[in-house]
């Protein structure tokens, strides 16, 4: 199916209606009825939704595309995810602690690998408060649903910004505006609008696996520049219980790779969200990413 | 060439990186990129967080290479919850301002430890002899932008 995908950006019958028809055609000898449509809607996917993920990383990394047999939707492992975003989206309030290891790329493509740990306390919708720390860094994101506060307990700086209403809208303008991409954010965006299917190129049932001495369903999946991995546990509390996260578009492909414990019954006190600055901390600007490129030499 | 000139400069922040038993790692050079920590995204600003910064006051002796545009892609520095750059390389940066005047506006990722942190009508600075900084968060990470005194 891939190799229909690429010429298919310069043909003329590009916006033909029937495409979805071609697509169909084009599954059908698959002999898989379960497949079509997740191919159909995989290939027919709006080109303004994903088309900056998939231009930037056949842009850059064109083996990428060649290295991926023809990618296979499978309907279980949507299913999976679909499910997972669900139970994730259907908590009130949680918390959950990451082990995690993440991959450092020198400019020559050696991986060096920093072990961190990762925590967020969540109040739905409107409180967050995040705190990650390796040996090399270590900063706390406190979130209320008015402010967004940065710090960082080494060099005692912190930043206050007003923040949007909901979480939801939080990681959105934590990113755009100002740079601040949450890590692990999917569990923000699963099971809504922003991690929409149609993103999933390939996607694939790999198998039960315990985790933490917990049964999972291992599934894998390709999309926007990356090869993911979720362990989700069996049951009726699907979390995530190990997520890997392989950067495709840098050739050296890094991961960064979390371990999850879950807690869906916590219920964070209020003064979790507000951010009381410790003795001797110093509040600074945070900038905005418009603002910085505006000083570009 | 490119290789060694980071050999005689770079020992401290190698050692910090705690990778000195590898022979080649003088060589290595900067770590410049990252795995990316999440999968979903309807933005795209990689690239974007430091193109505009003025790197030039820590890149005069070409020993710390902060420059991540490189590869045109991929880079979260400023997304990058887990690691900045070496401590060491303020040792780096300590020389090179000693060599040259910081200019105003320029910014740098990290200061000499011997500088003064002072607060100023209520404005935290950073004093490193007649270079004062005002540190400001790019993302999450804490820069250091060259200013006129303010005393």
């Amino acid at each position: 199916m891939k190799s229909t995908q690429s010429p298919r950006g310069t043909a003329p019958w590009r916006a033909v209606p029937a495409i979805g028809l071609l697509v169909l055609l084009t599954a059908a000898p698959l002999g898989c009825a379960v497949q079509a449509p997740d191919a159909k809607s995989t290939d027919t996917k709006p080109a303004a939704e994903t088309s900056a993920n998939v231009a930037s990383s056949n842009a850059t990394q064109p083996a990428t595309a060649t290295a991926s047999d023809a990618g296979t939707v499978d309907a279980q492992a949507i299913a999976a995810l679909d499910r997972m975003g669900a139970y994730l989206r259907s908590l009130k309030s949680f918390s959950v602690k990451g082990a995690s290891t993440f991959d450092l790329v020198s400019e020559d493509g050696q991986r060096v690998e920093i072990p961190a740990t990762l925590e967020y306390q969540v109040r739905v919708p409107d409180g967050l408060r995040m705190h990650v720390r390796s040996d090399h860094k270590e900063r706390e994101v406190v979130y209320d649903g008015r402010t967004l506060t940065v710090y960082s307990p080494k060099e005692k700086y912190f930043a206050t910004v007003d923040a949007p209403a909901t979480l939801h809208e939080l990681v959105n303008v934590a990113a755009t505006k100002y740079g601040i991409e949450l890590p692990l954010a999917d569990l923000f965006l699963w099971g809504t609008p922003q991690a929409p299917n149609s993103a999933v190129t390939d996607a694939s049932a790999i198998g039960p696996a315990i985790i933490d001495g917990v049964p999972t369903q291992q599934y894998a999946f390709r999309q926007g520049g990356t090869d993911w991995q979720v362990w989700i546990a069996d049951g009726a509390q699907p979390v995530p219980r190990r997520i890997v996260i392989t950067t495709t578009t840098d050739p050296a492909r890094p991961q960064y790779a979390t371990m999850l414990t879950w807690n869906t019954s916590a219920a964070p006190a209020p003064s979790t969200f507000a951010f009381t600055p410790p003795a001797g901390a110093q509040r600074i600007e945070l900038v905005q990413v418009a603002a910085v490129e505006e000083k570009s030499p | 060439m490119s290789r060694y000139r980071f050999a005689i400069l770079l020992p401290a922040l190698v050692a910090s990186v705690g990778l000195l038993s590898t022979p080649d790692a003088n060589a290595r050079g900067q770590f410049v990129r990252g795995a990316n920590t999440s999968v979903n995204r309807n933005f795209d600003n990689r690239g974007v967080e430091n193109r505009n910064i003025d790197d030039r006051n820590i890149n005069v002796n070409r020993n710390v290479n902060v420059n991540v545009d490189n590869h045109g892609c991929c880079d979260h520095y400023n997304n990058n919850w887990y690691y900045d750059h070496p401590v060491a390389t303020a040792a780096a940066v300590t020389t090179t301002v000693a060599v040259t005047a910081a200019a105003i506006g320029s910014i740098v990722r990290s200061v000499p430890p011997s500088c003064a942190s002072v607060v100023v009508n209520g404005i935290a600075y950073q004093q490193c002899g007649s270079t004062w900084y005002q540190p400001q968060y790019v993302g999450s990470s804490v820069q250091y932008v060259v200013v006129v005194a303010p005393r």
